[in-house]
């Protein structure tokens, strides 16, 4: 091979490794330091532009929601235990394991809307605007709401389009 | 100095042996072929053009001077896209840590 394209590739070579190894070194470095010392608030503040009033607010609502959550947590689990008891490594639902079914999904709306109440209280604590987007987000990130979720297939064989208006 | 030394009798043989040379024909399509050598000559220097712009540009990327630039350059590109996207992941990180503490997994 011609000595000069040697040269031009291994160049090359050298040149993508110093741009890949400076962006690797520097993003670990960035995100090492920036996870460090952070509570589980810091993105509310960050996300949020928030105060540190408005954050001492968030912080109180939130040490009193953390309790209540862990228990409706630990019930779950223990629904979700005797649930396997029932199902016992049968091949069909018997009544009892539709029983634990029904009351692990009492279970868990139960604690969704505790959930939902918590975030409407936060919501309540932010500016108007922020508090808006706050729920909206948390609707979005734990409930799936506000997420387009057309099925192209389905709209199709139904014989009618949506129409962006 | 030696046409002065010259002695007539050689120079008359000289113009007899010149007399005497016989001009030989040229072969057919004598013309043709030497063109066609020419080209043929003519042709590894184009390629030898391409090596020549490797070459030197083989030669500009050695300076040590761009070199130098060039890897700063690179340097604190790759840099700025880390730290970018950085900081893009540790947001994601703490908006995951949020989540995980007031929506455990097992409500999602």
């Amino acid at each position: 091979m011609n000595r000069s394209l040697l040269i031009l590739l291994g160049v090359l070579a050298l040149c993508a490794a110093l741009l890949g190894g400076s962006y690797a070194v520097s993003r670990r470095v960035c995100q090492t330091c920036m996870s460090k010392s952070v509570s589980d608030l810091d993105w509310l503040q960050q996300e949020f532009h928030l105060s540190a009033a408005e954050m001492a607010r968030i912080q109180k609502l939130h040490e009193g929601y953390l309790p209540k959550c862990a228990e409706m947590c630990a019930k779950i689990a223990a629904k979700k235990s005797e649930l396997e008891t029932a199902l016992g490594g049968t091949t069909n639902v018997n009544p009892i394991a539709q029983q634990k079914l029904a009351e692990l999904a009492a279970l868990r709306a139960q604690c969704q809307a505790q959930m939902l109440q918590h975030f409407t209280e936060v919501s309540q604590t932010m500016p108007p605007e922020q508090g808006r987007r706050y729920l909206a987000e948390m609707q979005r990130l734990t409930l799936g709401l506000h997420e387009q979720t057309i099925e192209p297939s389905m709209s199709e064989s139904a014989g009618h389009e949506h129409h962006n208006q | 100095m030696n046409k002065e030394n010259i002695n007539p009798a050689e120079a008359k043989l000289s113009t007899l042996l010149r007399a005497s040379r016989v001009a030989p024909t040229l072969p057919p399509r004598f013309q043709e072929g030497v063109w066609r050598r020419i080209e043929e000559a003519a042709a590894p220097a184009k390629s030898n053009g391409g090596i020549t712009w490797l070459d030197a540009l083989a030669a500009l990327v050695l300076r040590p001077r761009l070199a130098l630039a060039t890897a700063a350059v690179l340097i604190v590109a790759g840099a700025l896209l880390g730290v970018r996207d950085g900081n893009q992941m540790a947001h994601q990180d703490a908006q995951a840590r949020y989540l995980a503490v007031v929506a455990p997994n097992s409500l999602r």
